[in-house]
């Protein structure tokens, strides 16, 4: 039963994913019946097997937003916002539910009852949205034949309530307006009270027009010439094209008016920009090739097959790539002819083998995309900024665990893309970009690593305010010179913000230098572009697996260690009564100060004689250069890494290990832990003395 | 068979692998036990506790190595012929914990029934009365049965400040 469980889980992971995917993308394609489908399927089934398994809550609160689909579905309800985010909302607290299973807080049960009472306080309305479905469509109004040259208005017309007193009759300047060509007119009735409290000598309705006309925002004011100081005007010209020909426009209007009842200067201009660009078929184009990608996922011939099992496969064909190399060793020290061509072919199936299986170890990095759609969503309605996906290359695969840690880096510059980047509605506007911000995720191949990039079409990064927050924060000295490359690395730094005004989402000063720093130990690097007034692009460059790792091979005593070959920066060899020679542990090497640690020394072994030749590795560390002695340098090797077990889990020193080819153990040097443990050693001893 | 992989599922199981460690006797239950290993190359890893002897080879894997008799409290293991590894593995909660201890010599494997089982003394114990589960007489010898799961959990192995400490003193002198 148990491992059913574990089953049903896996795909109710699943089926949530499909939900949350194509929830957004409905977002974006309200009319996509394909989508509804989808995420009808997906809670059906949900629903289904969850109730199969005891999982009572998820059955329940799928079950009422299933009806909800199933009235979308059979177009007895219309997709509006609020069903969209009360959709996500539920989303989120079934992925919590599954993983809580039965243990459920209180919290928890509180939000499920409120998650319920919302839907059932959506299911009522069910009526009035048929009642407005029939509400009579916009109606175009056409009293002149305009030519295609004509520009589109947006006009807010709010009459003061005692407007009747000086004998206007705010009707008739509606009428002349709509002779200025076409138009759309949009009452709204809804502030005139009970009859018996009307007085009826108020104005209490108020319009706003749609117009296409070939006139001047001046001529339009003309008509509202005797009534300008007693009503409030709005005049905006949101398109230079006629937009009322545009059917898509149109739908937009409707659709937001059911919604909404009102359309707004803000709204009108986003649907005015959207079309302008054709920025809709753009999307549209992005969405498909995801949407695509989706399908592909159902129709491929697949096989699941759980984690546990890759990883032991992982280990064995390791096992075998170390066996291997002893056979290769063996066969050239016996030099038997038939043997070495036996070791030969064995070994290009093992490479094939171990090739094969890291790739099947690779999953695409979709799951992580919707993540940050669904953030970018989320975002840009906390922060009222319209802001647009894409994402390109969401086929591309990395390392399962890999793509788990990156999550958080990456959430976290889309964050701040989406805080920092991307301007205000009206700064764009003032700018002259489209309203609506763009973030564009890629991720690509490129040789043993894979790109990722996270470019905001924003403000960019302000050079002189980074760097005069830089001095302030005492990070660097008012004085130095800094390339434009380095101004930007000040960002990474711990406890650099510059951001005015400290939000929720960020602004603290702590991020980038965690991102930075996870990237790091991913074994990954982090750079950034960025032109003032075009954007910024943050590109991190990962390694396709964490398993596998090109070292340094070295030998202190008897034991070999294995030092990432990434670190590395020289070599020098060293007579060990030269570093006799240097006071207080640091050694003067291309005429630089490089403090070092001798390995002896901190394994509590035998000084080695003077005459003896040591090496003096010079390892990055954070910014600075420091070095290792180590009694013997045996080569590059290209290292499985192999977990030490949970009884070295905290060592300082060692972070994993790997076999070489003839049986043998050599230790894995995490260099970063160890540099700072090393000078924690030599700093306390210090203090003894 | 199911009665096999049903009883497996328990530590409920009677097999006892008795092992020796200097002149005393002491027993495992095989539920515990993977496999029984000749000494090979052991790694040493630096700075870490003198119990953990370092990180063994087994069969492609890197296992850690405990010294049973320095866990004990007793004086260093010697290699002789007769020194054997003890691999474990250890379920707890969600974790699978694998470790091999080294033990002076392996003596048999026997059924000791429950009521054969005594309670362990609760005075005069050299280590930590949470280690054993209890004692059995095998041909007129004691045997103390040991709580594999408290004696080489991990928990207290990542205690470094003693080990800092150590070394600390070490650079001093």
């Amino acid at each position: 039963m148990d491992k059913f469980a574990e089953k049903f889980i896996e795909e109710a992971v699943e089926h949530i994913h499909v939900i949350e995917q194509h929830m957004l993308l409905l977002e974006n394609e309200p009319d996509n019946h394909e989508y509804i489908e989808n995420i009808f399927r997906a809670m059906h089934t949900l629903k289904g097997s969850s109730a199969m398994f005891g999982f009572e809550k998820i059955s329940e609160l799928t079950h009422e937003l299933e009806n909800i689909y199933d009235d979308i579905r059979n177009t007895k309800r219309l997709i509006t916002r609020e069903i969209i985010d009360l959709t996500l909302a539920s989303v989120d607290h079934l992925k919590v539910l599954i993983k809580q299973g039965s243990n459920l807080t209180e919290n928890l049960l509180n939000n499920h009852q409120y998650l319920l009472q919302q839907i059932n306080e959506l299911t009522p309305s069910l009526k009035s949205v048929e009642l407005k479905n029939q509400h009579p469509k916009i109606k175009i109004i056409s009293r002149q034949n305009i030519t295609k040259s004509a520009k589109t208005y947006y006009i807010y017309f709010k009459p003061d309530s005692d407007i009747f007193n000086n004998g206007t009759n705010p009707l008739y300047l509606i009428d002349e307006l709509v002779s200025l060509g076409d138009a759309i007119v949009m009452p709204y009735l809804h502030r005139i009270p009970d009859l018996f409290k009307m007085d009826p000598f108020k104005c209490y309705t108020y319009w706003e027009i749609i117009l296409a006309t070939e006139r001047q925002t001046e001529e339009i004011r003309e008509v509202f010439m005797f009534v300008e100081d007693s009503c409030k005007l709005d005049i905006y010209k949101i398109s230079n094209n006629n937009l009322i020909t545009h059917k898509k426009f149109i739908k937009r209007i409707e659709r937001l008016i059911q919604e909404k009842c009102e359309i707004g200067i803000n709204e009108a201009l986003i649907i005015a920009g959207e079309i302008k660009e054709s920025v809709s078929q753009k999307v549209k184009k992005v969405l498909n090739d995801t949407s695509e990608y989706g399908y592909k996922d159902y129709t491929a011939t697949s096989v699941r097959v759980s984690s546990e099992k890759l990883d032991r496969l992982m280990n064995l064909v390791s096992e075998l790539v170390s066996t291997q190399a002893r056979l290769n060793l063996y066969a050239r020290k016996e030099n038997i002819n038939e043997l070495t061509i036996i070791a030969e072919s064995t070994e290009k199936l093992s490479r094939q083998l171990r090739d094969l299986v890291f790739e099947i170890a690779l999953v695409p990095i979709d799951v992580l995309v919707t993540r940050l759609q669904r953030l970018v969503r989320d975002l840009s309605k906390e922060l009222h900024k319209d802001v647009v996906f894409e994402a390109h290359g969401t086929e591309t695969e990395l390392d399962k665990t890999i793509i788990e840690n990156l999550t958080d880096p990456l959430m976290h510059i889309v964050r701040n893309c989406m805080d920092h980047g991307i301007e205000t509605a009206e700064r764009r506007m003032m700018l002259g970009k489209p309203l609506k911000g763009t973030i564009l995720f890629k991720a690509y191949h490129s040789s043993t690593n894979v790109h990722i990039e996270i470019s905001d079409d924003g403000s960019g990064l302000d050079l002189e305010r980074i760097r005069n927050k830089a001095i302030k924060s005492g990070l660097i000295l008012p004085e130095s010179v800094l390339t434009e490359q380095q101004i930007y690395e000040l960002i990474f730094q711990a406890g650099f913000t510059t951001a005015e005004n400290v939000t929720d989402l960020s602004g603290r000063g702590v991020g980038m230098d965690v991102v930075k720093q996870k990237i790091k130990s991913l074994r990954g690097e982090i750079s950034i572009e960025s032109e003032k007034n075009k954007g910024t692009t943050i590109t991190l460059k990962i390694p396709l697996t964490l398993s596998i790792i090109d070292g340094l091979l070295v030998k202190v005593e008897d034991i070999f260690y294995l030092i990432p070959l990434y670190v590395i920066h020289k070599i020098h060899p060293i007579r060990h009564n030269t570093l006799k020679l240097f006071y207080n542990n640091q050694i003067t090497i291309d005429n630089q100060l490089i403090p070092y640690f001798s390995l002896r020394n901190i394994f509590q072994l035998p000084e080695s004689n003077d005459e003896v030749i040591e090496h003096l590795i010079v390892i990055d560390y954070e910014d600075q250069k420091v070095g290792l002695v180590v009694d013997h340098i045996t080569g590059e090797y290209q290292a499985v890494l192999k977990p030490v077990g949970k009884h070295y889990k905290n060592h300082e020193i060692i972070s994993a290990a790997t076999i070489l080819g003839d049986g043998t153990v050599a230790l894995v040097i995490d260099t970063n832990r160890a540099i700072k443990y090393f000078n924690r050693i030599f700093i306390n001893s210090e203090d003894k003395l | 068979m199911t009665n096999a992989s049903a009883s497996k599922a328990t530590p409920e199981l009677n097999s006892y692998l008795i092992f020796q460690l200097g002149n005393e006797l002491y027993a495992v239950n095989v539920f515990y036990l993977l496999s029984i290993l000749e000494l090979t190359k052991i790694t040493k890893v630096p700075q870490a506790p003198s119990y953990m002897k370092g990180v063994i080879n087994l069969r492609g894997s890197v296992l850690p190595l405990i010294d049973t008799r320095l866990k004990f409290g007793m004086t260093e293991t010697e290699i002789t012929p007769s020194t054997c590894i003890l691999v474990f593995e250890i379920k707890k909660e969600n974790e699978t914990i694998k470790f091999g201890a080294l033990v002076d010599s392996v003596a048999e494997v026997v059924e000791l029934n429950k009521n054969q089982i005594m309670p362990p003394p609760t005075l005069g114990l050299r280590y930590k009365t949470s280690f054993v589960d209890g004692m059995a007489t095998l041909n007129d010898n004691f045997v103390m049965i040991l709580n594999v799961e408290e004696i080489f959990s991990y928990e207290d192995i990542v205690d470094i400040q003693e080990v800092t400490d150590q070394v600390k003193h070490t650079i001093t002198e």
